[in-house]
C-alpha cells in the first residue's frame, strides 16, 4: 500500500493534532519501518523543531540548573 | 578562543556519565527549551519542573539516543513541547486548585477536603518536592511511547535550521491570521484539530484545511531556505 495518503499529517501527528486513530494507525505504521515514512517523519520533525523554536529564548533562574544537577548525582552510600 | 564542541559531542560525554557536559548542554539549550515550556504553561513554576524533568530524562536516554545518531537539539525541543502539553492539558483537566499542581500564589479555592488535608500535613518545601517527583515520572513515563532516535533529523540538518531560524521565523509570520491562528493552537496549546475547531467556533473541515495548508507552507519555506527541497524525499 503506498504513503502518499500520509502526505499532509506527518507534522500534525508529531504535533498531536490528528484524531486519536489516525495517530495511532501511523504511530503502527512508523513501527512497520517504512522507510518512505521514516525519512517523512524525519523531514517533519524538522518543521516541528522550528515552529517550537518560534518562542523567544527565555533564561531559567539559575537555581533550576542546581537542581538538576543535585538530581542527577548519586547520592553517597551512607556510612557505616 | 575557545571552539564551543558540538551538541552531539557533548551529548557522547552525557551518556559516559559526565555530568559537567550536562550542564554544558544545558547552558547552550535551556533558554530555547525554557522559551518554549513558558509559551504553552501558564506557571513559571511548572515549567521549571519540566525543563528539569526534561534534561533528567536526556541523562538517562542519552546513551540510546547517542546510538541512534538522532539531533539532540530536536530531541530537546520535541521532549519539551511533548511534556510541556501533556501538562497543560492535565492542568485543563485538573486545575491547580485541586492540588494537583500549584501555582505558587496560594489560591485554592478547590476540594475543601483535599485541602484541608494537604495544607495540615504538607508544608511548602514538600509540597513542591512532591510536585517535581510527579513530573520527573510523568516525562520519564513518556519515554515508554516515545521517540526512536531514528525518527529525529540528524545533526546537520539541524544546524542548517538554527542558522537561518529568523528568517523561517519570518515565513510562519507571512501566514494569513486564521492559518497563524490555527498552526498556534497547535503548537502551544497543544490542541487537536477538532479542539481547534470548537475553540475557533469554525467547522472541523474548514479548520483542518486552514491547518494542513499552515503546516504545508512552513514546511515549503523551511526546504526552500535550508535548501534541502528533495533531501529528504
Amino acid at each position: 500500500m503506498g504513503c502518499q495518503h500520509l502526505e499532509e499529517v506527518y507534522e500534525l501527528w508529531w504535533l498531536g493534532a490528528l484524531a486519536e486513530q489516525g495517530s495511532r494507525d501511523l504511530h503502527e505504521h512508523l513501527a512497520r519501518q517504512c522507510p518512505h515514512c521514516l525519512a517523512r517523519v524525519r523531514d517533519a520533525a524538522e518543521t516541528v523543531y522550528m515552529l517550537g523554536l518560534a518562542s523567544k529564548p527565555v533564561r531559567p533562574h539559575p537555581r533550576v540548573k542546581v537542581e538538576l544537577l543535585r538530581q542527577i548525582t548519586p547520592k553517597p552510600a551512607p556510612d557505616r | 578562543m575557545s571552539v564551543e564542541l558540538p551538541g552531539e559531542d557533548l551529548l557522547a560525554r552525557v551518556a559516559r556519565g559526565d555530568q559537567a557536559a550536562l550542564g554544558e548542554l544545558y547552558d547552550r539549550y535551556a533558554p530555547r527549551i525554557y522559551g518554549l515550556i513558558v509559551h504553552i504553561l501558564p506557571s513559571r513554576e511548572a515549567a521549571e519542573d519540566i525543563l528539569q524533568a526534561v534534561f533528567a530524562r536526556l541523562w538517562h536516554e542519552s546513551p540510546h539516543l547517542r546510538r541512534e545518531g538522532g539531533s539532540v537539539a530536536a530531541w530537546l525541543v520535541v521532549s519539551a513541547r511533548e511534556a510541556a502539553v501533556a501538562r497543560l492539558r492535565s492542568l485543563r483537566m485538573h486545575p491547580p486548585d485541586d492540588g494537583h499542581q500549584g501555582h505558587g500564589h496560594g489560591g485554592e479555592t478547590g476540594n475543601p477536603e483535599s485541602r484541608k488535608t494537604k495544607s495540615a500535613t504538607s508544608p511548602p518545601a514538600a509540597r513542591s518536592a512532591r510536585r517535581k517527583a510527579e513530573t520527573v515520572r510523568q516525562v520519564a513515563g513518556e519515554a515508554a511511547r516515545t521517540l526512536p532516535a531514528a525518527w529525529l533529523p540528524q545533526a546537520k540538518e539541524i544546524a542548517l535550521i538554527d542558522d537561518r531560524l529568523a528568517l523561517l521565523h519570518k515565513a510562519i509570520n507571512q501566514l494569513p491570521p486564521p492559518q497563524r491562528e490555527a498552526l498556534e493552537l497547535a503548537v502551544f496549546a497543544g490542541l487537536s484539530e477538532s479542539e481547534i475547531a470548537a475553540a475557533l467556533g469554525e467547522p472541523l473541515g474548514k479548520v483542518r484545511t486552514s491547518l494542513r495548508a499552515a503546516v504545508t507552507f512552513v514546511k515549503h519555506r523551511r526546504r526552500a531556505v535550508c535548501g534541502t527541497w528533495a533531501a529528504n524525499i
